[in-house]
């Protein structure tokens, strides 16, 4: 204890502290728990060293924040937003999330993969044995030359953990040059919203406010903007505007961090949006609180589609939603005479239950006949930057390689399309014009895995997982196993052990990406542009290889180096960067180089109601209220078609939906998908947060756990008609005493405070075994599954000692 | 004294994202599990379906008249001077705990060295009063730090009042 005292000291007497020393002298300095951090001030006497890298930690999707990582005797110690960048609220900006401000723990996970390992057991009986990285990268290519050969190319799939950008290029472009349109997309995943509203109000246009200093009423509903991307700007601008007088509906089962701002909260029962949705927009008809100048002009089908929803009344959606008529009445008000006003609406409500598509659309009808697109202050519109200065190759997907198909020729499908195993979107609908995260057919995550029992229309025979466990990622775990014992051969890419590596043929160790230079993104400003690289903050760990690595290698070996760069990154990196004039060598060296604006070019006010070019994809040029882009199309089972007009059909299992299951099953279950303290079920892990929420948890009213004798942090079974879980109990009081909300992917362990992984099958606290899974009742649009069932609860009395 | 910093804490403006609470241990060095020197705090009000909650970020708060150091038997902890900043010297501390029951706040935590507590990040290299890590950290801008008459001419007469009237006079405003 002493002797780590002195240390201290002579530290701070020493190094980095001097100047502030110097500034204290003759008063007492308090002494940290170890040695002073490194900071700039570490930097500056030349004690600890910083380094540039794109915080990733919101999804491997992402390069919002840029970090500067310090790093002292060879160990990255501390983490801080990069003020040079313009993070969250622009340039000086170092602030960063709770998982940012972790990032250092990440690489150094007692869980890290080491090295490369073939199985030598059975299937899940978890027996590897090491081997080379030559030796796995030449196995695997020579099964894909083998199935390529035996079953066609399209019998590989790639798992998607979500729009990465590895996968979005290096992997999709690899499926191409195989000759596979299965990219195995989640159907969880904001590219559901987006299609939502391709077929409704058109791809450009928005609801969510480009100029939210100017909005009157935001409505947040089944968004989570205090979990996900927090350091993006949008809850700080959020709240500048609320301060500043804006009004705020929360519409979400909880009450959480910024719903704790909200003027009124409606806390809807999981599942059934689209009621309220189709009774705000009934209120809103019927009182005649449209935008009668934009219905008549820019609404297609306006005067059927009014028609129709009459039926929808607030009475007929309050025994639905749970949400007294009078508070229904009073948002649809709200919502039809506050203008401007704009929605931000999430995933929670579009790819997370079976009609997500129909509320997505229905909450874009209310944005569009309220007369609120494209104005200020309304949904879009934001200002308009000068150009980027820094211009840059973008790597493609090669999607031209894909076989066209007699059918898809026939069809006018795009190339791919009708060799997909389980298209998620309906075949008709994926084209240049519409996809979104990039050009390129997809498969639906669950219903391709589900391919491989039913071999309809036909198995995939191998899949390659990167940093996607199958387990977690997607509904019913218990049914993705048996998947997986059959699939012929399982290639699991991740940086951690995962549930899913037993059934696994090869384990490849993935680097985080702090150990590589490899990555690098542009962020354009009034002020200029900025560019910024990964730089490698830490050496390696063990064997581990970098995921665009091992794309380069495995092509090389399958023979398709000519279109991989000869297999080489660096020459990747330099031909993206070329149009640039930057070198490689510089951009990693500098970490990040910015490009002043000089010319005075500033932002600008956009053109406002673009409604003939916002609309111009859209049948007839308008918005859809009888929708004539979908409507007597084939849905994506193709089993029948889809409708022009809405119909309410809510979660699986309801209280309105299956009264019947009531007595055994009385209380509504969901959980909140996204979480601040994690992503996905990635970080579970990493000490910072663990130690936060250490066990799996379920929200609970008091009154509802008192009433099953479950205390505030007992243990309790969960229990649907689909599975069980065990969660600890968490008292809280701004949840309906009908619903649960739990936080779901547990299964890492982290070591450091002795809190063990849980399970991802019955008695796991894997809420994903919870949940339907009849592939009929998914979206017929976009594949949405649901995430809402009915429970029946009970105190665990065995515990799991962790208590 | 020539100078009070202090934190001003926008309970309007804190969405609970604990950045502040992580930000906090990592520059101090403070092990996961460990104490922490900064806590965001919850206050839930009435039951289903009106319920407020309201957040608030705390850590020590530098009093003016810091009842810690008053009854502190070693001579442990002082008030600098020329900052207002309250530290504590870990080779005086014999962690009688006295410092923990005096403060209104609860504020004082020990390990194996003794007491330990905010000191503005003067301790990590920090220069006495640039800001702290955990209002840099901050998101949305709920937390700041700077001289206590700036923050609280900021805010209004009574949240001001609150503060210069609470026994030990804390430096924080909290709106």
């Amino acid at each position: 204890m002493s002797e780590k005292k002195l240390t201290r000291r002579s530290f701070l007497a020493g190094t980095a502290a001097l100047g502030a020393m110097a500034a204290l002298a003759g008063c007492t300095a308090q002494e940290t728990l170890e040695e002073a951090p490194a900071g700039q001030a570490g930097v500056e006497s030349g004690d600890a060293e910083v380094r540039h890298a794109w915080c990733q930690m919101c999804g491997p999707a992402c390069t919002y924040c840029s970090t500067l990582c310090y790093v002292k005797d060879g160990r990255w110690v501390n983490v801080e937003g990069n003020p040079e960048a313009g993070n969250n609220w622009g340039v000086g900006s170092r602030s960063l999330c709770g998982k940012g401000n972790s990032a250092m723990q990440v690489p150094y996970s007692p869980n890290r993969l080491m090295y490369p390992m073939k199985r030598t057991g059975e299937k899940g009986e978890g027996k590897f044995e090491r081997i080379t990285w030559e030796q796995a990268i030449q196995e695997i290519a020579d099964k894909l030359t083998e199935q390529k050969e035996q079953y066609g190319p399209e019998s590989l799939g790639v798992l998607s953990p979500q729009a990465w950008a590895v996968i979005q290029t290096l992997g999709r472009r690899f499926l191409s040059v195989h000759g596979s349109p299965n990219y195995m997309h989640s159907a969880i995943c904001a590219m559901q919203r987006a299609a939502s509203k391709v077929i409704s109000i058109g791809k450009q246009a928005d609801c969510y406010p480009g100029q939210i200093d100017k909005t009157k009423l935001l409505v947040i509903w089944g968004a989570n903007p205090e979990n996900s991307e927090i350091n993006r700007g949008k809850p700080m601008k959020i709240l500048d505007a609320r301060q500043a007088g804006m009004q705020m509906i929360d519409i979400r089962p909880m009450r959480e961090g910024i719903g704790s701002k909200a003027d009124i909260w409606v806390p809807v029962r999981p599942g059934t949006d689209l009621a309220l949705a189709l009774a705000v927009l009934n209120v809103i008809c019927s009182e005649g609180l449209y935008d009668a100048d934009f219905t008549a002009n820019w609404c297609n089908g306006f005067d059927e589609f009014a028609a129709h929803i009459t039926k929808f009344t607030p009475e007929w959606a309050s025994p639905i939603t749970g949400i007294p008529t009078d508070q229904i009445y009073q948002i649809a008000r709200m919502m039809g005479t506050t203008k401007p006003m704009g929605i931000l609406y999430g995933n929670g409500i579009g790819d997370q239950a079976n009609d997500g598509n129909w509320t997505c659309i229905c909450i874009c009808l209310i944005e569009a006949i309220t007369g609120n697109l494209d104005i200020p202050g309304g949904g879009g519109a934001g200002m308009t930057l000068p150009p980027s200065l820094i211009k840059t190759n973008a790597i493609e997907m090669l999607t031209d390689r894909l076989e066209e198909t007699e059918e898809d020729k026939a069809n006018g499908y795009f190339r791919g399309m009708s060799k997909l195993v389980a298209n998620e979107f309906p075949r008709w609908y994926q084209n240049a014009d519409t996809f979104g995260g990039g050009p390129g057919p997809t498969s639906a995550y669950y219903k391709a895995f589900m391919s491989i029992l039913t071999e309809e229309p036909y198995p995939l025979r191998c899949v390659i997982g990167q940093n996607s466990n199958p387990l977690s990622a997607t509904r019913q775990p218990k049914n993705i196993v048996e998947a997986l014992k059959k699939l012929e051969y399982y290639v699991v890419v991740d940086t951690a052990w995962n549930t899913s590596c037993d059934y696994a043929d090869i384990v490849l160790p993935a680097l985080t990406n702090y150990e590589t230079s490899q990555q690098f993104a542009i962020k354009n400003r009034v002020d200029g542009t900025w560019i910024g690289m990964n730089q490698v903050v830490v050496d390696p760990i063990g064997e581990g290889k970098s995921d665009w690595d091992f794309y380069m290698d495995l092509a090389a070996a399958m023979g398709y180096g000519d279109d991989f760069w000869g297999g080489d990154m660096d020459e990747c990196l330099r031909w993206q960067l070329e149009p640039s004039g930057i070198s490689l060598d510089e951009l990693r060296e500098k970490g990040q180089i910015f490009v002043e604006r000089t010319d005075g070019a500033t932002a600008t006010e956009p053109k406002y109601r673009r409604y003939d070019t916002l609309f111009a994809k859209l049948p007839n040029g308008k918005v859809q209220c009888y929708n004539e882009y979908m409507g007597g199309k084939l849905n994506n089972l193709e089993t029948g078609t889809l409708p022009y007009l809405p119909e309410y059909q809510g979660p699986p299992e309801g209280i309105a939906e299956t009264p019947e299951l009531l007595e055994e099953y009385p209380l509504v279950f969901s959980d909140v998908h996204a979480y601040r303290l994690c992503n996905h079920s990635c970080y579970v892990d990493v000490p910072y947060l663990r130690e936060l929420q250490p066990y799996p948890w379920v929200k609970i009213n008091p009154e509802t756990a008192k009433k099953y004798g479950i205390g505030d942090g007992d243990w309790m079974k969960v229990e649907s008609p689909h599975g069980w879980v065990k969660m600890v109990a968490r008292y809280f009081d701004a949840i309906s005493p009908e619903v649960l909300m739990a936080r779901r992917g547990w299964w890492l362990p982290c070591d450091e405070l002795g809190l063990p992984g849980y399970g991802c099958f019955d008695g796991g606290s894997e809420v994903n075994v919870l949940y339907d899974t009849t592939i009929e009742n998914f979206d017929p649009f976009h594949s949405a599954m649901a995430k809402q069932t009915l429970v029946r609860i009970s105190k665990l009395e065995e515990g799991d000692g962790n208590e | 004294m020539s100078k009070q910093y202090g934190f001003h804490m926008d309970t309007g403006r804190c969405i609970k994202c604990w950045a502040c609470e992580i930000a906090c241990k990592q520059w101090n060095g403070i092990p996961a599990g460990g104490i922490k020197r900064r806590t965001v705090h919850e206050i839930d009000e009435g039951t289903f379906p009106n319920v407020s909650r309201t957040f608030v970020s705390l850590s020590c708060l530098h009093c003016a008249e810091p009842a810690c150091a008053a009854v502190c038997p070693a001579g442990a902890i002082s008030k600098r001077s020329e900052d207002g900043i309250v530290v504590v010297d870990k080779d005086k501390c014999i962690g009688c705990h006295y410092c923990f029951f005096a403060c209104p706040f609860g504020i004082p935590q020990y390990d194996e060295n003794g007491m330990d507590k905010c000191d503005c990040c003067i301790g990590n290299g920090v220069t006495p009063g640039d800001t702290p890590h955990c209002v840099a950290a901050c998101p949305t801008q709920a937390l700041k730090f700077g001289p206590l008459d700036e923050l609280a001419a900021e805010v209004s007469e009574q949240t001001v009042l609150q503060m210069v009237t609470a026994d030990t006079v804390p430096s924080i405003v909290v709106s």
